[in-house]
């Protein structure tokens, strides 16, 4: 999957550049508006991260292009501004998905790939690991060929951790990614505890591994055991 | 009070007074002149009577008008009128005659002259008076409450809707205020100070806009290459010290990235940047956030109650609704006790909730305050962005602490 990456702030782009590299992704960067206009109309991507604030241009203009020339690619809009009019428009526009700064590498991860999903496996994509398999289109879970039941959070919970494996995920990074900005306001995330413990056992009373470790009690990867 | 129906009321109340006034003044003038114009006829009619007696030496009596009587002695006294009322056997009343008493001396005799002239009454003179000062009043009244009207339907519409036009005005939607010109001017200066004024407060509206939005993204970009690099260095192989001490780096850093972007928030609310919606079911909207917040509830044990009497409906931006409850919610959670409970109440134009909690908290409105936060973790701006949004939206909070602390929100009449 190639994807292009537009952000002006140059150590944004190495570090975002890094992770994707590493998840294997192929990069192409572009620090400003003119080299972004110019990859864009020259090469094809499957998706394009794009920051709307660039120093030479709106990135909002650049969503036009993109929509000209890559009708093919999802596109995730990156921002600072925590501004609904920006939102809308880049939504209007086009674009897929709607960032907003700072946000984790593993956020981003599940969003680039839940936009390649929806835009190249016509929503459908079966992710395994071992004995593990999740078919995103009917959003059901199998261990050893045997459906799994799951609520809709615990469903969340596993697809995140098998996006993000060998990933260190804080409890607070899994607390955003499933209730989103309504939990910004919590004094603490116990509350996680009970939907992992859940999982585990659900996972487990299957015939399954335990893959999710705990980490010094404050943050949890998926990984081979 | 409409300036017409002060202007007419002005009016009437001076026509009033004028009319009042000189229909006094006009009451003494009249009886002067009356009294006067009856004195000179008396006068002459004497001098006719003299000259009749003089001539024929008849002595005409006929009462009450004319009674002369043959006197022997010619007093010293004066001629002189005086008001005095005498039966009128007609109507059988007294009415008041002017009465003229003089002695003369006539081919030697000596005669007593009383002549009487009937005047009006005063009642009737009152009536009169009384009758054309109440026509006078109306008519006058009506034609300037006709006037008036006029006026007010050709050089007060323009005015009418120029103050509609700045009724509806409204930073967000960015638009000029369109003002009619109406060739007066008084209202044209009013106009173009209008003009002047909403110009320069939407240009400083524009900037502040502007300025929170960059303030947010110039803090925002520095504080997302820190927590990514930190992130990155998570993931790599770390004892349990530099784990925690890189965790603890991240969860400031977006206690940081939170605390920005509440501030930009409260001037974007302050601003009224946020623009309603439509009408909002505060019942509808509570249940979908009890949903929401049911893991937060069950993992401090707590109990949560709703009782629904009657829907309160709200016209506010969906966004600063979710927000309100959003914090309103976490505040009753985050203040409460373990294994405690929270109670709603929605009624018609009131919202009660109602946590457990620590009784020696916070006891007044100060808790609205920026940055009071009590035994919270938090910034204390929750309460603050809480009240921000009632006060935008003609909404009141009070905040009471007797056992249990609760938060009415009321509709502010």
């Amino acid at each position: 999957m190639k994807l292009l990456i537009i952000e002006d702030e140059i150590e944004l782009l190495i570090s975002i550049n890094n992770y994707l590299v590493r998840e294997n992704y192929i990069c192409e960067l572009a620090e400003n508006f003119r080299k972004a206009e110019e990859k864009l109309t020259i090469h094809e991507y499957d998706a394009v991260l794009l920051d709307i604030t660039l120093p030479d241009g709106s990135g909002l203009e650049l969503l036009k292009t993109i929509k000209k020339f890559q009708l093919k690619a999802g596109v995730i809009i990156i921002s600072a501004k925590n501004s609904l009019d920006d939102k809308i428009n880049g939504l209007d526009l086009g674009a897929d998905d709607y960032m907003t700064k700072p946000f984790q590498l593993s956020e981003l991860n599940s969003r680039v790939k839940a936009v390649l999903r929806r835009r190249h496996f016509n929503g459908t994509n079966i992710i395994t690991f071992r004995e593990l398999s999740i078919n995103t289109d009917g959003k059901s879970v199998t261990v050893h060929g045997n459906e799994l039941t799951l609520t809709p959070k615990e469903y969340d919970l596993l697809l995140y951790f098998m996006i993000n494996k060998n990933r260190v995920l804080t409890k607070e990074v899994i607390a955003e990614h499933l209730w989103a900005d309504n939990i910004e306001m919590a004094d603490n995330f116990d509350f996680i505890y009970t939907h992992l413990n859940n999982l585990r056992n659900k996972i487990n009373r299957a015939g399954g591994t335990n893959y999710i470790k705990t980490i010094y009690g404050m943050g949890y990867k998926f990984s081979e055991p | 009070m409409k300036f017409l129906y002060k202007i007419n009321r002005n009016h009437l109340i001076l026509f009033t007074a004028i009319l009042l006034i000189s229909s006094v003044a006009g009451f003494y003038i009249l009886h002067h002149i009356i009294l006067n114009a009856t004195k000179e006829s008396l006068v002459e009619k004497e001098t006719l009577l003299i000259k009749q007696i003089n001539e024929t030496g008849e002595i005409p009596n006929l009462y009450p008008v004319i009674e002369v009587k043959k006197i022997d002695q010619l007093s010293d006294e004066e001629p002189e009128f005086k008001e005095i009322l005498i039966q009128n056997d007609v109507e059988g009343e007294l009415e008041p005659y002017l009465e003229y008493s003089n002695h003369v001396k006539i081919n030697d005799s000596l005669y007593s002259i009383k002549l009487r002239q009937s005047i009006f009454e005063n009642e009737d003179l009152v009536i009169i008076l009384a009758l054309s000062l109440f026509l006078i009043i109306s008519v006058s009244f009506g034609v300037s409450f006709f006037i008036s009207k006029k006026i007010n339907k050709t050089i007060w519409t323009d005015f009418e809707s120029n103050l509609r036009a700045i009724e509806r005005f409204n930073f967000s939607d960015n638009k000029k205020i369109e003002l009619l010109e109406s060739n007066i001017e008084e209202f044209d200066r009013l106009n173009r100070v209008i003009n002047v004024l909403t110009e320069k407060l939407i240009a400083d509206y524009l900037s502040l806009k502007e300025f929170t939005e960059t303030a947010s993204h110039e803090i925002q970009t520095p504080l997302s290459v820190a927590l990514m690099n930190l992130d990155e260095a998570l993931q790599m192989d770390l004892n349990e010290e530099a784990f925690k001490k890189i965790l603890t780096s991240i969860n400031a850093l977006k206690r940081l990235s939170a605390l920005n972007q509440s501030l930009i928030l409260l001037t974007k609310i302050e601003n009224r940047q946020f623009k309603a919606d439509g009408d909002l079911s505060l019942n509808d909207l509570i249940s979908r956030k009890l949903q929401e917040f049911s893991p937060l509830f069950e993992s401090k044990e707590l109990d949560v109650e709703l009782k629904y009497e009657q829907d309160f409906i709200l016209k506010m931006n969906d966004q600063l609704a979710d927000l309100l409850f959003n914090n309103l919610l976490s505040n009753a959670i985050n203040h409460n006790l373990k294994g405690g409970s929270i109670q709603l109440v929605i009624r018609q134009a009131e919202l009660i909730i109602c946590n457990t909690g620590d009784p020696n908290s916070l006891t007044d409105d100060t808790i609205f305050d920026r940055f009071t936060r009590g035994n919270s973790k938090s910034f204390g701006l929750g309460l603050a962005i809480v009240r921000k949004i009632c006060e935008t939206h003609h909404l009141e909070i009070h905040y009471t602490n007797d056992k249990l602390h609760c938060f009415t929100i009321s509709k502010d009449f």
